[in-house]
């Protein structure tokens, strides 16, 4: 009998050890994401503590709207919507192998306090129109001038977002580079945002040079 | 007359430029320095070597402005290389509206002095100052994430040039045909009041410019007004216009060879910064500040 108890303790030991050692993993077969960008190691994984709960602006589920309003799934005819997975996929694929950059588009304030790992910041107000330089950063994502025109077929698919579905900052930036001549489907929308990511435990950076 | 104006600038030029490039020989450089200089390493080896002799700044005025188009071309070539891949070269000089202050602070910033804020700037060339920043920071985010070799952007490239230059201690007429090597090659552009009205870069315009604001930055002050009296010889004419009871004065300039509207400026009221007054007094016959040309006659407005 006492065997019986104790070999029951001993197994509901070993699972409940199991259950607290057990990953909360970003899918069922990625515990983590490893990335090599450019030289530099990227690790995505998420918190740990399943009893974390978010504390601060992204705890927040009530903005004025205007102008914080709620975005569309698609934001634009020919630019795709995607969500953390494909973030990840871009990052170590596109991204890794220099076909692609993760954009950052909101303004430098709100980079410098925790941004998706890998990203790089252009803030929207680069891309409007009212930017006179915004050529150059358009020339900087591999168009190239022809005649009097650009030509995208070697520029870098470009995925962006903001600080969430309610953040009109990448949207705005869609905006712009479609403006600017930046084809659709080169063009990718995060839509979940810092938010989102953040509510799933996934790692942020506090970029501490560029920006 | 001239001559005497232009004594005091040389004499200006090598104080400065002692006053610029003491601090750099002592090791512990400021953090903005080495950027410039990891952009520029790898063109000071071939390049410094046979023109580093070329001498001080100061002496460069003086001698007549002789190119050496080849190095030159070379070395701007060079500096400028990569990120430029697929860019049309174009003969005629490419200009921007930047203002001739942001590009002294991004030298001297360069340099590793501060200046603060560049004087009197309207709200609109704020709000360019401030895009052009910000533009400066992702154009070297988006290369640094691409691997791109690192490089100013392209408003920038002339800052990077006569800081490089400048550092390498240069001669003036070497930084001159740099400049204007760079420029036809439609490499950089120059802030368009300093075209001449022979269609070069006002490389000596753009230099003063740098010691005026690098003497206030280190001496906290500003260059007078030239108190020298211009006369005819120096190509302005003084009419007097009696109107209502009120004597009004106009001065008039014609332009020489090799002035540009910010050499102008700084004729008149010492600064280049004052050069809008002059383009706004004669819009009439300036289609734009680079276009301005030899023999025109224009009107310089009092200041008040």
């Amino acid at each position: 009998m006492l065997r019986l108890f104790s070999s029951i303790a001993i197994g509901l030991c070993v699972c409940f050890g199991a259950a607290q050692a057990q990953d909360v993993k970003i899918t069922d077969n990625m515990p983590e994401a490893v990335i090599d960008l450019n030289g530099t190691t990227v690790t995505i994984s998420r918190i740990q503590d399943t009893e974390n709960l978010l504390t601060g602006d992204f705890a927040k589920t009530s903005r004025p709207c205007p102008p914080f309003c709620i975005h569309p799934m698609t934001i634009e005819d020919g630019v795709k919507t995607v969500g953390e997975l494909e973030v990840i996929d871009f990052l170590s694929t596109k991204v890794a192998d220099g076909s692609g950059l993760l954009i950052d588009s909101r303004v430098p304030d709100f980079f410098v306090r925790g941004a998706i790992p890998g990203a790089i910041n252009v803030p929207f107000t680069t891309l409007e129109a009212s930017n006179p330089y915004r050529t150059d950063i358009i020339k900087a994502l591999g168009a190239v001038e022809i005649g009097g025109g650009l030509d995208f077929t070697n520029a870098l698919d470009l995925m962006l977002y903001c600080n969430g579905p309610w953040c009109d900052q990448s949207p705005r930036a869609i905006r712009g580079l479609l403006e600017a001549g930046y084809p659709a489907e080169k063009l990718f929308y995060y839509r979940g945002g810092v938010q989102d990511w953040v509510m799933l435990g996934l790692t942020t950076v506090t970029p501490s040079n560029d920006g | 007359m001239i001559r005497t104006v232009l004594g005091f600038f040389i004499a200006a030029l090598t104080i400065c430029i002692v006053i610029i490039l003491a601090p750099f020989s002592s090791d512990d450089e400021p953090a903005t320095i080495d950027v410039t200089r990891n952009e520029t390493g790898n063109v000071t080896a071939p390049v410094a070597a046979p023109i580093g002799s070329t001498g001080t700044l100061a002496p460069g005025v003086a001698e007549a402005i002789a190119p050496a188009p080849g190095v030159a071309g070379q070395a701007a070539a060079r500096i400028l290389a990569a990120s430029r891949a697929g860019q049309e070269p174009e003969l005629k000089i490419q200009t921007d509206t930047s203002s001739i202050g942001d590009t002294t602070a991004g030298v001297l910033a360069a340099l590793g002095l501060a200046t603060g804020a560049a004087p009197v700037p309207t709200p609109a060339e704020q709000g360019g100052d401030e895009m052009m920043n910000m533009t400066a920071s992702v154009l070297s985010g988006i290369r640094g994430a691409t691997g791109q070799p690192a490089a100013a952007p392209q408003q920038n490239d002339l800052q990077t040039l006569v800081a490089w230059a400048l550092k390498e201690g240069q001669s003036d007429s070497y930084i001159d045909a740099l400049l204007n090597e760079a420029a036809s090659a439609g490499q950089i552009t120059v802030p368009n009041m300093l075209v001449t009205s022979d269609g070069r870069v006002d490389t000596a315009t753009l230099l003063a410019s740098i010691v005026q604001e690098a003497t206030a930055a280190t001496t906290g002050q500003r260059a007078a007004v030239p108190t020298t009296p211009l006369g005819p010889s120096d190509g302005v004419e003084v009419r007097v216009v009696q109107r209502a009871g009120e004597t009004e004065q106009f001065r008039f300039y014609t332009v020489g060879s090799g002035d540009s509207l910010g050499s102008i400026s700084v004729k008149f009221y010492g600064s280049v910064e004052y050069y809008p007054r002059i383009f706004e007094a004669n819009r009439t016959i300036l289609s734009s500040p680079d276009r301005i040309q030899t023999g025109q006659r224009l009107v310089i407005p009092e200041l008040g």
